[in-house]
């Protein structure tokens, strides 16, 4: 059975939309509560997929999630993976075989690293100055450098990133899963929720907050970055304030005509308060994106006074809002792949990094500040690494070409253990080697953070027994635990 | 689980863990009543289904399991304690795997060993290999041969109008229930037009229907609809749903779209229309083509229409174009027999693809003897993808037509072929130059050996330097302006070919004359695991024990197998306990919002039981007597009391019945998402009631939504699997994976958005005002000058009719005085604010002027019409949003 039909009352409503009863609602819906208060026997028992809040597996030590999702792979041994011998052979020939995307500029060329790393923080982890931010927040990182997805292609990686089998449309993505886990917190926003990038879509599209074979209660809302935030959130401007609470004040007069000749319909009642929750969102989303409040001293922290941080540094702000009103799970998502630097990786590698690294760092210097770092899993990586090899013909203009044998990408907070570095690629940073991780391990490992363990987080489609991680063998990497 | 659910549970019996609870305490356990469901669920797998014995242990009979394993005895009867199965159950240590068994599984057992370890009867003297099925599972409900049940009696009640309402009654009449009073005549239209149509009546078809007094007003109403083509558009959108129907491939990346699916769904449509009996609509839809002699060319219509119908088994997504592996061709097959069991057989029949059905009777071989019906069609090992499964209707004249292209074609692409590789070996001349003198001679000599001559020097040469290995697909990455001139030379063979006259074509299922491939059964469900042969055959619990149903692997009358057809002979013989069942059931379920079986693809053990199986039965019987005629069973069911009755709650019957399952009232349905949309466009005068033809496209709107830009009836709307319409998916729109069995009734606030902000929503509204004032204006000209009298009369005249249009009744004094008065309130605001934009508008037409960039866009200033046009408007959208428009009485 994959559906069911089922009518709600409006308690039942409520919860299930995890918006709660009390609290603030439009005028025009108060008037109704005293009618609607009566008649709760009629509630049907059928099951339902919901998003009330559910007991987790195990104890939990991760609430929310803010995933720093960095399209287009991320060039590891210039940033967070240091290699001494890389760069001793720079230029030499590379003996090994490669997997090119690029024939035309394919080389065997060794290319070292032109930035240099230093140890930083008490843990020591090397850090190249790239990333000057990341540096200051390392004793609460850890650095995971053995990343493999085996796939070098963007699209292949991503989804095997986001819903754990390579290169497969249609399946559910982390947010959804732990939604469908854990159900919402938030009184009056989405569980899940994606900010997207002004300069557009991220490769892959939508299907980077799919909700796959679930229904679309489970799927990602998106934040746009521009008008209309929400779709269908807010009211068109010639209907905006006075015209549209009068409009729904006529709405709810001629649903309360309709309910008195239905007394009882819990499904007419539920009708009727979805109007107040989609009001409330109304309400909650804009006091979520209002960042007006904030003090200057957090807008600065962000970068919100620099024109190069300001963008992605109030996205970053913007997540820390969500999720400290409950909101489970929060991408942010770049357009166009800065990170996927094939050439001139000179200008475009700091460019980016000097967009992201500040705001990435604030918001865990930020949540840490504000007690919320420890329930609050950071996540910042993209689906690939890069090659060690020159890509293009000089080292001016040149970059590197895509590489999914090897990569990095860092984890804060939400029970992980800071001050470390886990797994190594070899000397050239070509391949991860020792202590692999693929995106099912990290997927097993963040559902444990949540409290969930992955084998027995099943859902059912077509008389399958789907998982996130797809029924695949793999591990939870405990030794990045607090709590191995 | 609230109390009162408790009472509707136990009042109506469901729940497997209940019933078994229940009669444990009844009646002295058995194995084979008790025992051997848990050890079914939990422990034959590996004990008993297969020749192979986990442990050599043997849990298909008692005596075999006081035998025991290799690890000794498993029961000890009379002494749980000694008992090695219990224990290692208890512990959890079996069954391996996450799933254990339940705490009252496990007293079970416990409680049978400790009463002796009894048996229902003397246990056979051997085994066959296997499961089998026993007659415990064959006394399951579902599978009990039809027989026509007696109607019966209930004199006392003169609301008893047809034998349903006797059935009905005599099950509410014990708990002290009885019919509600029949709803009142409007009621009763929109009732009926929406049920039958998915479209609304006008004002003036309830006004007649409700001043027709004659005895048979209803029966002659239900007639001319089941008589309106826009029946069959609306039922035919039932049958779609459970065969999957979908205008594209679902491949994982383009979704590729299904250029002739459409026929398959006119077909569907058509047949409905004509009430083509259901039996030869079933036939046709699975053998369709074996009922046509090949060649299959210069066909009837008739001969076109039975193989369009096969369009029913070519449903399932197909990805074998983009992705042509034996896990994608292998899925094709599963998932059409996923559609064609759950909607025919009301099974879980793909639960036995791996192993024996774990709760119901359907051995694992049971599902390769089905799909032995389907594999002379779809043969994986001789497959062919969705582009060489259709059948052209192309003339002998278009044939040459297109051929005399083809050759001009071939002309142009070998000089593109030609230049091609010039350019790639100027690239490759380009790009060893840039290489070290040394290395450019044996490189190219490297380069010219083909891969598998190369010496290891020269592999190793030629992987020193990759970005040499340049072709057709890399030569832009070196030669842009090269590889444009050749995808120029690449459009230019794409608009010749544009020139040929249009292919229409027939999407089908066939088999391939001759071709008979065997059909093995795959172990754990993996095809690189065949194991035995097996021959077509039907599900075994389906038939009666005395009489197996045979037919031939090959009929030699056939030019085809004759396979499929045999099978769906069968399955329409009015013999098969299942198909009939089903069919009633799903038919009842769209007129009453719940299935008579509320699980209504399966039928099995997982299932819910019948809340009246006599009726069910006696359902199933009068649509065979009735020569499996739809229409007629519609009528049947729709001129009874049940379907008639008001839908009015009542606060004692709640208190016994709270959902309904006794029919002691009709329950209130919120519209499907294709009758919102349809209701909403013909409400405000927009729909295009055009029938049949390829789907309107869906687009991405700027904001990422997907839309479609048409008045036509959601029916006809493109089913793209990725690309779900917003407004249809709000309300519930299934998206296609495989297909859907029951749609989800869900009431959330991205619904309450959509009809406060949508676009679709506002473009309605103005549209609805605008008809209103169209169709209410006497004189046009007046209306410009009109005094605050006539003003007000017109204004009024307008709202009368919006509620005749969207709510099919006449608005009370009390409604139309408030909304007057809404209307008034709105204008001073709606007038500012129109003000504003109107000088921000001005502003920037003069600002244009300046740059002189466009001529002058003329900005006119806000009428009071305008204004008064946006007041309505938003009444408009009141009433389109409200619960009286969205859900059926």
């Amino acid at each position: 059975m994959n559906d069911c039909s089922a009518t709600f009352s409006r308690r039942r409503f409520l919860s299930e939309n995890a918006m709660g009863v009390g609290g603030v609602a439009l005028a025009w819906l108060l008037q109704q509560e005293g009618l609607l208060a009566k008649q709760e026997n009629l509630t049907k028992a059928r099951p339902k997929l919901d998003l009330l809040p559910k007991q987790p597996h195990h104890k939990p030590q991760a609430k929310a999630m803010i995933s720093l999702f960095m399209h287009g792979g991320p060039s590891h041994m210039d940033l967070m993976d240091p290699k001494p011998e890389l760069s001793r052979f720079h230029g030499k020939t590379y003996q090994e075989d490669v997997g090119y995307s690029f024939f035309n500029d394919a080389s065997k060329t060794l290319f070292g690293s032109r930035y240099s790393f230093r140890h930083h923080g008490q843990c020591g982890t090397e850090i190249s100055e790239l990333l000057p931010h990341l540096a200051e927040i390392v004793d609460d990182v850890c650095v995971m450098r053995s990343m493999h997805t085996g796939h070098n292609g963007h699209e292949v990686s991503i989804r095997y990133m986001h819903a754990g089998l390579a290169g497969v449309v249609g399946r559910p993505t982390v947010g959804s899963w732990l939604t469908y886990g854990l159900g919402s917190e938030s009184q009056d926003l989405p569980a899940y929720m994606v900010l997207t990038d002004p300069a557009g879509h991220p490769v892959d599209g939508t299907h980077n907050w799919n909700n796959g074979f679930m229904p679309s209660l489970f799927q990602g809302t998106v934040l746009r970055p521009k008008e209309p935030r929400i779709f269908n959130l807010d009211a068109p401007e010639h209907l905006r304030g006075k015209l549209q609470e009068q409009n729904l004040s006529l709405l709810a007069q001629l649903n309360r005509r309709h309910l008195e000749e239905h007394p009882g319909e819990s499904d007419l009642e539920a009708r009727i308060a979805s109007y107040e929750l989609a009001a409330r969102m109304q309400v909650a989303a804009k006091e979520a994106l209002d960042l007006s409040r904030e003090s200057e001293a957090t807008k600065k922290l962000y970068g919100l006074d620099d024109k190069v941080t300001r963008e992605y540094g109030a996205r970053c702000l913007i997540a820390r809002r969500l999720v400290e009103r409950g909101v489970r799970f929060v991408q942010l998502f770049l357009g166009s792949q800065p990170w996927d630097n094939h050439r001139n990786i000179r200008t475009a590698l700091p460019r980016i990094c000097q967009r992201t690294d500040k705001p990435s760092a604030a918001l865990v210097k930020d949540l840490k500040a504000r007690g919320l770092l420890d329930t609050t899993l950071v996540h910042w990586g993209g689906e690939i690494g890069r090659l060690p090899v020159i890509q293009g013909k000089d080292f001016k203009k040149c970059g590197r070409d895509h590489n999914g044998q090897g990569f990095s990408m860092w984890l804060a907070g939400g029970g992980v253990r800071g001050g470390m570095t886990y797994g190594e690629t070899d000397e050239f940073g070509h391949r991860a080697v020792v202590d692999r991780v693929t995106p099912n391990d990290y997927q097993a490992t963040l559902l444990h953070l949540f409290g969930l363990d992955h084998k027995r987080l099943v859902y059912e489609h077509n008389g399958r027994k789907e998982t996130l991680t797809s029924n695949r063998p793999c591990r939870v990497v405990r030794k990045i635990l607090k709590q191995g | 689980m609230p109390v009162h659910s408790v009472v509707a549970c136990s009042l109506l019996g469901c729940g497997i863990i209940l019933s078994v609870a229940v009669s444990a305490i009844a009646e002295e356990l058995t194995y084979e009543r008790h025992i051997r469901p848990i050890l079914k669920v939990h422990c034959l797998d590996c004990h008993g289904a297969t020749e192979e014995l986990k442990g050599n242990l043997d849990l298909r009979l008692r005596r075999s399991m006081v035998r025991g394993g290799a690890s000794g005895t498993a029961i000890v009867p009379n002494d749980p304690e000694a008992s090695y199965l219990l224990k290692r159950v208890a512990a959890g240590e079996m069954p391996p795997g996450d799933i254990k068994m339940s705490l009252a599984e496990i007293e079970t057992i416990k409680q049978w060993i400790a009463s002796g370890a009894k048996t229902a009867r003397p246990e056979p003297e051997s085994l066959t290999v296997g499961l089998g099925i026993t007659p415990e599972e064959r006394e399951f409900w579902s599978f009990q041969p039809l027989e026509r049940p007696a109607v019966p009696s209930a004199a006392h009640d003169d609301r008893v109008r047809t034998p349903i309402d006797a059935f009905l009654f005599a099950a509410m009449k014990p708990h002290g229930l009885s019919f509600s009073p029949d709803a009142d005549k409007a009621s009763l239209a929109r009732r009926a037009y929406l049920d039958l149509l998915g479209l609304p009546p006008t004002p003036a078809q309830i006004e007649r229907f409700v001043a027709d007094s004659t005895p048979d007003a209803w029966e002659r109403l239900i007639d001319e609809l089941l008589n309106s083509a826009h029946y069959g558009e609306r039922w035919a959108r039932h049958w779609l749903d459970i065969a999957g129907y979908a205008d594209s491939e679902g491949d994982t990346e383009s979704d590729r779209p299904r250029q002739f699916a459409y026929k398959y769904r006119d077909y569907v449509i058509r047949s409905f229309n004509s009430d083509k009996p259901i039996d030869q609509f079933i036939q046709e839809q699975l053998a369709g083509d074996e009922l046509v002699p090949p060649p299959h060319t210069n066909l009837t219509p008739k001969a076109k229409e039975k193989l369009v119908a096969t369009g029913f088994l070519r449903m399932a997504a197909d990805q074998t174009i983009s992705d042509n592996n034996d896990s994608a061709k292998n899925q094709v097959v599963a998932d059409t027999i996923q559609i064609v069991s759950s909607s025919l057989l009301g099974l879980s029949v793909g639960c036995a693809q791996c192993h024996d059905h774990r709760y119901d009777p359907i051995p694992h071989a049971d599902y390769y003897r089905i799909r032995a019906l389907f594999e002379p069609a779809f043969n994986w090992k001789n497959w062919r993808n969705p582009d060489s499964r259709r059948i052209s209707l192309y003339t002998d004249e278009d044939r040459a037509k297109a051929s005399a292209i083809e050759r001009q074609v071939v002309d142009i692409d070998n000089e593109r072929i030609q230049k091609r590789e010039k350019y790639i070996a100027e690239a490759l001349d380009a790009e060893i130059d840039t290489l070290p003198e040394a290395v450019r001679e044996p490189l190219r000599k490297a380069l010219k050996t083909p891969g598998d001559q190369r010496s290891d020097e020269q592999k190793r040469l030629v992987e020193t330097y990759p970005s040499t290995k340049i072709n057709g697909g890399n030569l832009y990455q070196y030669n842009r302006k090269a590889s444009g001139e050749l995808n120029e030379i690449g459009e230019t063979i794409a608009e010749l070919r544009k020139k040929k006259p249009f292919q229409d074509f027939l999407r089908v299922l066939t088999e391939v004359p001759g071709q008979v491939p065997d059909t093995y059964r795959f172990h754990r469900g993996d095809h690189q695991q065949p194991k035995e042969k097996v021959t077509p055959g039907v599900l075994t619990i389906a038939t009666a024990d005395a009489q197996p149903y045979e037919f031939s692997a090959n009929d030699p009358s056939l030019p085809t197998t004759g396979r499929r057809l045999a099978w769906a002979r069968w399955l329409t013989s009015g013999k098969h306990p299942l198909v009939g069942r089903v069919l009633v059931n799903r038919v009842w379920k769209h007129h009453f919002g719940q299935g008579i079986v509320s699980t209504p693809s399966d039928f099995g053990k997982l299932g819910t039981q019948p809340s009246h199986p006599k009726l069910l039965d006696w359902l199933a019987c009068e649509l065979v007597s009735r020569g499996w005629s739809l229409k007629n069973l519609h009528k049947l069911i729709m001129t009874s009391t049940a379907y008639r009755q008001t839908t009015a709650r009542n606060p004692i019957k709640d208190a016994v019945d709270p959902d309904n399952r006794l029919y002691w009232r009709k329950s209130l349905i919120r519209l499907d998402a294709e009758a919102v949309r349809d209701r909403i466009l013909f409400t405000t005068g927009e729909i295009s009631l055009k029938m049949f033809g390829p789907p309107v496209s869906v687009t991405d709107h700027e904001t990422g939504q997907v839309i479609v830009n048409s008045p036509r009836r959601s029916v006809y709307v493109e089913v793209r699997r990725t690309k779900p319409v917003a407004m249809l998916k709000a309300f519930d729109l299934p998206v296609m994976h495989t297909n859907c069995d029951q749609r989800v009734s869900s009431t959330v606030a991205p619904q309450a958005l959509l009809l406060m902000n949508s676009d679709f929503i506002l473009e309605r509204s103005i549209a609805f005002a605008k008809r209103l004032r169209r169709e209410m204006a006497t004189d046009g000209e007046k209306l410009v000058n009109f005094d605050s009298h006539a003003r007000m009369s017109h204004l009024r005249r307008q709202l009368t009719r919006a509620w005749q249009l969207a709510y099919l009744r006449e608005a009370t004094e009390n409604e139309l005085e408030t909304t007057l008065a809404f209307v008034r309130g709105q204008i001073p605001e709606i007038e500012a604010r129109e003000k504003v934009r109107f000088e921000q508008a001005s502003k920037a037409a003069a600002a244009k002027k300046k740059d002189k960039e466009k001529k002058d866009q003329k900005v006119e200033p806000p009428t009071p019409l305008d204004i008064e046009l946006k007041a309505v408007a938003n009444v408009c959208q009141a009433l389109l949003s409200s619960n009286e428009f969205l859900y059926v009485d």
